[in-house]
């Protein structure tokens, strides 16, 4: 009996249901919780402007001050786990405001281009497409040792094309697909929604990693 | 404009210089001074010596995360070894250690006008932990550091 489509079908609904979950969480944090404190912190400057002691009104000045800590906290965190702008502005604008937040994190810049016009596509394939991109990022500032690396899409009729470079360290492809399950999940990922991961890799010469999926 | 980028450079020079030193002093291969902003609470790498790039120019962590965002937050001093291994988190959480190829660091912090706002850094790439006199160098270091924070702004 051939159980490959059974294990695709669970391998899928795996991702898929961890996907939803990680989104409810992002979503629970910025639209529930974060709105609660966000009222918290309105009341709290109402109540410090009515505050006449001097050492109760910096006391509540202080809290104000750590309650818009904690409120920029859980945006950027709901943010971090699902970017919302992926649903609403696409998957070339989240690419765009993810690279942004990786540059100032990781001090690698990254060079993006894209060629053609953007074409809409579900929920789950820009989501498979934003993770895959971001564990090649992830990997190029763990294992790299690079500054600089680039993003291409290309926008076909019947097919989109994303080419991920580096010009660092590089590595054996078929030692660290047998070492790494992150490389493996790039490529199994991809698989899933039909598209295709394909990893060039040469030591010092740097890594290529062109991700396709066809287009409906 | 151009009084303003003599002036800024005049004003980094003690803070270089003091990285600088502390390199020589300590033998070791990397230090950085990693300072909070003054528009929020994100903390950024502004000077180093024996840096390998100038990654560390565009860093930049949240309060609490990374070891300088770590080490403002607790006001103590931190210190890892062996990296990436038995670290506390992921290998990610530390921008400074993965963009300078460093083994061993120990941080410790700095404060400006008795508020913590700042943190030096110092790294091995080698094997080399960075020993308990080292370590009392550092916080020496920090303490200079913090006398030239207070009088130059």
């Amino acid at each position: 009996m051939n159980t490959q489509p059974l294990k695709k079908n669970i391998s899928s609904y795996i991702i898929q249901t961890h996907e939803e979950e990680i989104k409810r969480i992002a979503m629970e944090l910025h639209e529930g919780v974060g709105q609660s404190l966000y009222s918290l912190f309105t009341g709290m400057q109402l109540i410090e402007k009515a505050i006449e002691q001097p050492a109760m009104k910096s006391y509540a000045g202080d809290m104000n001050q750590l309650l818009e800590k904690t409120i920029q906290e859980i945006r950027l965190l709901a943010v971090e786990l699902h970017p919302p702008t992926l649903t609403t502005l696409g998957l070339i604008s989240a690419m765009k405001s993810y690279i942004k937040l990786y540059t100032s994190t990781y001090g690698i810049e990254v060079e993006v281009e894209n060629l053609g016009v953007e074409s809409q596509i579900s929920d789950r394939d820009s989501i498979t497409l934003f993770r895959v991109c971001q564990e090649a990022l992830v990997n190029i500032a763990r294992y790299a040792d690079t500054m600089k690396a680039s993003i291409i899409f290309k926008w076909k009729k019947s097919r989109l094309l994303i080419m991920i470079k580096d010009s660092g360290k590089g590595f054996e492809v078929e030692t660290a697909m047998n070492k790494s399950s992150g490389l493996a999940a790039m490529s199994e990922r991809m698989h899933l929604i039909g598209g295709k991961c394909t990893i060039f890799s040469k030591i010092d010469k740097g890594t290529s990693i062109e991700i396709s999926l066809p287009l409906y | 404009m151009e009084f303003n980028v003599c002036n800024k450079s005049r004003k980094d020079q003690p803070f270089k210089q003091a990285c600088e030193q502390v390199l020589e002093e300590l033998n070791c291969d990397f230090v950085g001074l990693a300072l909070q902003n003054s528009n929020g609470p994100d903390v950024s790498w502004h000077y180093a010596a024996g840096n390998r790039n100038d990654k560390y120019k565009r860093i930049t962590v949240r309060y609490g995360k990374g070891i300088a965002g770590k080490v403002i937050s607790t006001g103590r001093p931190m210190g890892i070894e062996d990296f990436p291994n038995n670290i506390l988190g992921k290998a990610l959480e530390y921008p400074i250690m993965l963009a300078e190829n460093l083994s061993y660091a120990f941080a410790v912090p700095i404060q400006f006008k008795g508020v913590l706002k700042g943190v030096l850094l110092v790294g091995n790439r080698t094997k080399q932990p960075i020993s308990e006199s080292d370590q009392h160098t550092i916080l020496d270091a920090a303490k200079r550091l913090e006398k030239e924070l207070n009088s130059s702004i």
